[in-house]
């Protein structure tokens, strides 16, 4: 008699099929309010609405001259912009794992997916890909309306800036696994998910450069590998002042990739492994 | 055979004024235990006003550069001499309205999505209690935020609050009824139209491109003005910067107290009339239920 593929054997074949599961209902469930979609691009133009006045009253005749003294440009609004892009990706990360977890406790779905043989790991992964495609894609839509409206225009070399930012990003999922385990045990995560995006974003320099930090804050900016992403990144498109050279920036990156994704990793198991013992996985 | 008495006891099957109160109380006391149930919020009331203004603070110090050279272009351009206050307030305004939106507005859009909104309403209960009941915590909850920012602006940020503040109290009183009242609104039309981010991303991204958060909001172009003009957010922040930050008294802000009356009264009524319109259309199209 001849065996289906079934999902308790696993395999790589059916866990890339649980895989395509997840991402094709967080696709379909995305565009069931397409009213979002066209806010994920808004969105950032807004936030960075009020600097862009702000920063008018501190330009004289339309050059940020005292902004070019600490980051090496005057083009502060393409120095914000870069920052808005990559903040974009850490939401998505953020958002997409630990807020996924807190709605399927919400729904109430969280323990009979714990339940199937897929990697937890997996789950999470999955959780994130749509959200991380849908933000690349309206990211360029969010570039495109910062062309017109904040006059964005990168001078640097695009193709290096995007693989200097690659082990970044893997790095993020570290950082996102990590923070589900939060959620796991918190079983809260909007205020978490809000503001720990928001801290990652402030200290990693996306809307200013981090070498007006006070002394005192400025470590926890430096050990952020964001903030080396988003340092090499405005130092190849938009030539500004780097913290360190650009090439000792993306071994760190690369670096902080690897230790990210294993210590995110162990700390998401260990916390899931208490959650179990605990028993408090279905409760919310 | 023995006629038993049946004590009639009250209960919320009649519908009177009393049970219409101990909805509200019910509602009111369940919204405390949930808001209470989530220790994140004691953090969050810490860390939020000082991270959020942070942001545009620090961005403030780079444009202003080393030698002070852009500093000085904008107490040229806008007469404010310390720029930490005065975006230290106008950001609170902007996260208290945030807040708001996202607790009131979504109050009736969670019970939705946990599926308990369509068993509530059959309820014979008073349906606003719903709204209001949720609103009552949460207006206490911001009335802790705002003092605890207030004393964090002064131990970080250095913000001197030079003004009176019972002009600052009564600033903050005439505001409520337009924050919250664009909240019930809010949160009726939720119901029906169901994209809540969306237009929670739409009302505050409008006070925060309008209002001036942190900017004054003469920088703006002139097409931008009259719509400022039409938002009670400008009149909170500019009447809360005046009452707290200086000294002039109460004839800096009673222009704004007369508008934020008038606001008041028409966010608080046009609340309450789309409420009343929202409750009617959910229970004849069914949608009550549907997420």
């Amino acid at each position: 008699m001849k065996s289906n593929f079934v999902l308790f054997q696993p395999t790589l074949a059916t866990q890339f099929q649980a895989l395509s599961a997840i991402v094709r209902k967080d696709w379909k469930q995305y565009w069931r309010y397409p009213l979002n979609a066209v806010s994920t691009v808004l969105q950032p133009v807004i936030w960075l609405a009020p600097v862009y006045f702000m920063g008018k009253a501190f330009s004289i005749n339309g050059q940020a001259l005292g902004f070019a003294q600490y980051s090496g440009t005057s083009d502060y609004m393409s120095f914000l912009i870069l920052g808005a892009v990559l903040g974009n990706f850490v939401n998505a990360v953020f958002w997409g794992m630990g807020y996924a977890l807190k709605n399927d406790m919400d729904a109430g779905v969280m323990e009979s997916n714990w339940l199937t043989p897929v990697p937890r790991l997996l789950i999470l992964v999955g959780r994130s890909l749509t959200n991380l495609f849908v933000t690349t894609v309206t990211s360029f839509g969010m570039l495109i309306v910062c062309r017109f409206v904040f006059g964005f225009h990168p001078t640097g070399d695009v193709l290096s800036a995007v693989l200097a930012v690659i082990p970044m990003l893997i790095g993020l999922y570290g950082f996102g696994f990590a923070f589900a385990g939060l959620v796991l045990i918190m079983r809260e995560a909007n205020t978490m998910v809000d503001m720990s995006a928001f801290l990652v974003q402030v200290f990693s320099g996306a809307d200013f450069p981090v070498t007006i930090l006070p002394k005192w804050l400025l470590p926890i900016a430096l050990i952020l590998p964001l903030t080396y992403g988003l340092d090499a990144a405005r130092g190849l498109l938009l030539k500004t002042n780097t913290l360190l050279s650009i090439g000792t920036e993306v071994i760190l990156l690369i670096v902080f990739m690897f230790i990210m994704l294993w210590l995110g990793s162990w700390i998401f198991y260990r916390v899931e492994r208490r959650v179990r013992m605990l028993g408090t996985l279905g409760q919310h | 055979m023995t006629t038993q008495t049946i004590p009639l006891t009250r209960s919320l099957g009649r519908s009177n004024f009393l049970s219409g109160l101990r909805a509200l109380g019910a509602v009111m006391k369940r919204e405390w235990v949930i808001f209470l149930r989530y220790p994140s919020w004691f953090i969050s009331l810490f860390i939020w006003p000082i991270i959020f203004p942070l942001s545009y603070v620090m961005t403030a110090r780079a444009l202003s550069g080393r030698d002070g050279i852009g500093m000085a272009q904008f107490q040229a351009a806008t007469g404010v001499q310390d720029y930490t206050g005065y975006i230290a307030i106008g950001t609170i305004i902007w996260m208290w309205q945030n807040v708001v939106l996202w607790n009131i507005g979504f109050s009736l859009r969670n019970e939705q999505l946990r599926g308990t909104l369509e068993s509530n309403w059959l309820s014979p209960t008073w349906r606003f209690a719903y709204l209001l009941g949720s609103s009552a915590p949460q207006l206490l909850s911001m009335l802790m935020f705002l003092t605890v920012s207030a004393i964090e602006f002064v131990l970080v940020f250095g913000v001197q609050f030079q003004g009176s503040l019972w002009l600052t109290l009564l600033a903050l009183l005439a505001a409520i009824p337009s924050v919250y009242g664009l909240g019930f609104a809010f949160a009726s039309l939720v119901i029906t139209a169901k994209e809540a981010n969306a237009f929670v991303f739409l009302v505050r991204g409008l006070v925060m491109i309008f209002c001036g958060i942190t900017y004054p909001i003469s920088i703006l172009p002139d097409w931008m003005r009259p719509i400022a003009n039409w938002l009670p957010q400008t009149y909170i922040i500019h009447a809360i910067r005046s009452a707290s930050l200086s000294t002039d008294g109460l004839s800096a802000i009673a222009g704004d107290l007369k508008i934020l009356a008038l606001f008041g009264i028409f966010w608080l009524t046009f609340g309450y009339l789309v409420f009343n319109w929202m409750e009617r259309r959910v229970r004849r199209t069914g949608a009550i239920g549907q997420y």
